[in-house]
């Protein structure tokens, strides 16, 4: 009876459209990374930490006015409403609790009670033990207090801030890779210290040195002395104290010089994936981010004309020498094997990727990527580089969006030279190279005042710029080549494709832009 | 005949040698590398395995020797830079269209008499950057590339006596009764250089004079004969 209860209760809150949204908006707040408002209530929480902290530091010796209760007051509320948000969307619960009844369903059986409580404890268990939320309950607890002692508890909540930034988390995944190091080091400097206390305390434990009065002495002054603090409070007094603290000495400095160099060589073994690592992280935040695969001539082009353009992308090359450039220049760039499907699926799949450039010299790469991207998804916009004529056509097949033959175009460009009426192609090549005279296109928005009118009223035939064709609708695939100045009239979502001079054309856009407001 | 040496039958030589396959030209092809040679007589074209180190062999194949146009796009930078280097040596007026991979060779190979130069990656380059920020520029010139009487760009030379030669441009509409679009014009008197038709700059047209159109090749060839037909 409870376990049907508790399956039709997880029915009514799958089809519950309202409970997801808020479970979402949830999410949004407080684990959603690319979410727009987690930074603003991250920030909220440190602040808060911080406050509370300063004010127990401020209370050590003065007396707190009434009100300061309140803050107190405000910040755990906050607090506890973070711990009960997170522990609510660790686990979905009712997806797991469906997929049980099914499974039930099939086999023809009735759902246990049991079971089933055994699986919603379980879940919220395991989140409740996991770490990141006993940080959380550490920061929450200690205002319910009784003891005053427990105010020092208050300071855990410090830890909360580690929560919230991601470089804390990537320093101990590359210490945690020189674990069996760290730990024999650890074992050794524990051996080392347990061994010359032991030793320090039966020769002058027995009252021939004044200072020491326990086992407790010894082993303080032994991690003083190896650590090279050496406050000199309790010094060794017989010849046997002070040869095992010759040896101490020693000892001590051998385990503090190797761990140090075991940290530093971890970092700089680990540096590049601490970089990628910040790098994924940043590029995650961005929409409509372009991948170029490949920066060698080709690539590199590309991305200076995109930074021009103020285009967001990323380069991804394995080649160090290629990356140098994109290092100076500042890119986001990664270095990885492009064949291998995890970079793809870092890179492209995980974020909001709307389009993609493959130009390695490498073909047999490039259709490997495009096909590994095109297999998983169609919405992605891959323009590829052929190198060579006879696979233009495998790219094609592969679904590539375009492909573009550079040998080809260049020959265009070279022919024209010579006099021959060439490929309209190869137009803006001949363009780039002449002054500042691009090809460029403007949209007719949706209730622009140009709707209706012809290019004469307009007074575009005064503005320096010539139409050459008006794409109609955008996506449609009709045109009107050199539209007539007096018959032909503008209707709404028309593309003008014209070539003029860079500041005439945005003069243009500027205009329409300004119809708009 | 237009006589036409072709250095290099490298991957941008060879789509440069398949545009020039038509009666107007007379394409010559050297390379030094003998698979080369052998891929281009495979496919058709004449190709000479021969060095271009000597200057009795540039002469021989058409350098100050009746030639009017080379392209230098082999492999090999410094062997285009040679090249280039020697045949403007021999003929000051020869056309030379250099290949160039890094956009810091250009002042070299320019400095060395190429008239101009070409870099595969740069065009590639636009073409990419074109597609992704001028998405319907592309699909209008891949529309026009693919229409059956193929639009294109032409340069077209006024001749002496023609109804152009020495009227100006406000004076006189030249689009009028053509579907032509008149981009602007190579001027003989100021060096060759590009003047942009839609800054309504008044310009006295002279014989010798290039007009850059935009349309259809049957359109171009109506105004060529147009433009030819003395009065």
């Amino acid at each position: 009876m409870l376990a049907r209860w508790i399956v039709s209760f997880a029915y009514f809150l799958e089809s519950s459209r309202r409970y997801k949204r808020v479970k979402t908006s949830i999410y949004n707040l407080l684990e959603n990374p690319r979410s727009k408002i987690k930074p603003y209530f991250d920030a909220l929480i440190i602040f808060l930490v911080v406050l509370t902290v300063s004010i127990l530091i401020y209370d050590v010796e003065h007396r707190l006015p009434y009100h300061f209760e309140i803050i107190e007051n405000i910040a755990i509320s906050v607090f506890i409403f973070e711990w009960i948000g997170r522990f609510w969307i660790s686990a979905n619960l009712r997806l797991r609790i469906i997929k049980y009844y099914e499974r039930k369903l099939e086999l023809e059986q009735k759902p246990k009670f049991f079971t089933l409580l055994k699986i919603i404890i379980k879940q919220k268990l395991q989140y409740i033990f996991s770490p990141m939320s006993i940080i959380d309950l550490l920061a929450i607890l200690p205002t319910f207090r009784t003891l005053r002692i427990l105010r020092i508890f208050l300071i855990f909540r410090l830890f909360k801030i580690f929560r919230y930034t991601k470089s804390f988390n990537s320093f101990f995944k590359v210490l945690n890779d020189k674990k069996f190091e760290l730990n024999f080091l650890f074992l050794m400097g524990v051996f080392t210290i347990f061994l010359s206390s032991t030793i320090m305390y039966v020769f002058e434990g027995g009252g021939e040195n004044p200072k020491i009065h326990s086992f407790m002495d010894t082993i303080y002054w032994s991690f003083i002395t190896i650590a090279t603090v050496g406050y000199g409070d309790i010094t060794p007094v017989t010849l046997a104290g002070k040869v095992i603290t010759v040896f101490l000495v020693a000892g001590g400095f051998l385990i503090l010089i190797l761990s140090t160099s075991i940290v530093t060589n971890a970092f700089s073994e680990k540096i590049s994936i601490v970089r990628e690592g910040k790098v994924l992280t940043q590029i995650g935040k961005l929409s409509n981010l372009i991948v170029i695969f490949g920066f060698g001539r080709m690539g590199q082009i590309l991305a200076e004309e995109l930074s021009k353009g103020h285009k967001k992308f990323i380069v991804v090359d394995i080649s160090d020498e290629n990356l140098a450039k994109a290092k100076e220049l500042d890119y986001f760039y990664i270095c990885a094997d492009a064949s291998n499907y995890n970079t793809i699926d870092n890179i492209v799949f995980n974020n909001d990727v709307k389009k993609v450039v493959l130009t390695t010299n490498n073909d047999a790469l490039n259709l490997s990527i495009l096909l590994t991207i095109k297999a998983k998804t169609k919405d992605i916009s891959i323009i590829a580089r052929a190198n060579s004529y006879e696979n233009i056509k495998k790219f094609h097949i592969a679904k590539a969006d375009h492909v573009i033959f550079p040998y080809q175009t260049v020959a265009e460009v070279a022919v024209e030279y010579i006099g021959n009426s060439v490929k309209f192609d190869a137009i803006d090549n001949i363009l780039v190279q002449k002054d500042s005279i691009t090809i460029d296109e403007i949209d007719i928005p949706d209730g622009s005042e140009y709707i209706g009118k012809n290019i004469k009223e307009i007074g575009m035939d005064t503005l320096g710029v010539t139409i050459i064709a008006i794409l109609k609708n955008g996506s449609n695939e009709n045109f009107v080549f050199n539209p007539s100045p007096e018959t032909y009239r503008f209707d709404a979502n028309d593309s003008i494709v014209l070539i003029g001079e860079e500041k005439d054309i945005f003069k243009i856009k500027d205009e329409i832009s300004r119809q708009m407001i | 005949m237009r006589k036409i040496v072709l250095f290099g039958y490298s991957k941008t030589g060879r789509e440069i040698a398949k545009l020039l396959l038509n009666d107007e030209y007379e394409v010559t092809i050297i390379d030094e590398n003998p698979m080369l040679v052998g891929l281009a007589n495979e496919e058709g074209f004449f190709a000479r395995h021969t060095t271009l180190k000597d200057d009795k062999v540039l002469v021989e194949v058409g350098i100050g020797n009746g030639a009017e146009v080379l392209f230098c796009v082999s492999d090999d930078d410094s062997l285009n830079l040679f090249v280039t280097l020697s045949a403007r040596n021999l003929d000051k007026n020869l056309k030379i269209l250099t290949k160039i991979i890094k956009k810091e060779d250009e002042k070299k190979m320019l400095l060395a008499g190429a008239n101009r130069t070409i870099s595969p990656y740069d065009v590639g380059a636009a073409k990419a950057f074109r597609i992704i920020q001028k998405p319907k520029v592309s699909k209008v010139l891949n529309q026009l590339s693919a229409l059956k009487n193929k639009i294109s760009i032409s340069e077209v030379v006024i001749p002496k006596k023609s109804f152009l030669d020495g009227v100006h441009l406000s004076k006189i509409d030249i689009s009028k009764d053509t579907n032509l679009i008149f981009l602007g014009m190579l001027d003989k008197e100021l060096g060759e250089k590009f003047i942009f038709f839609a800054k309504g700059i008044n310009h006295k047209l002279d014989a010798g004079d290039i007009l850059v159109i935009l349309g259809s090749r049957k359109d171009i060839r109506i105004f060529e004969e147009k433009l030819w037909k003395l009065p």
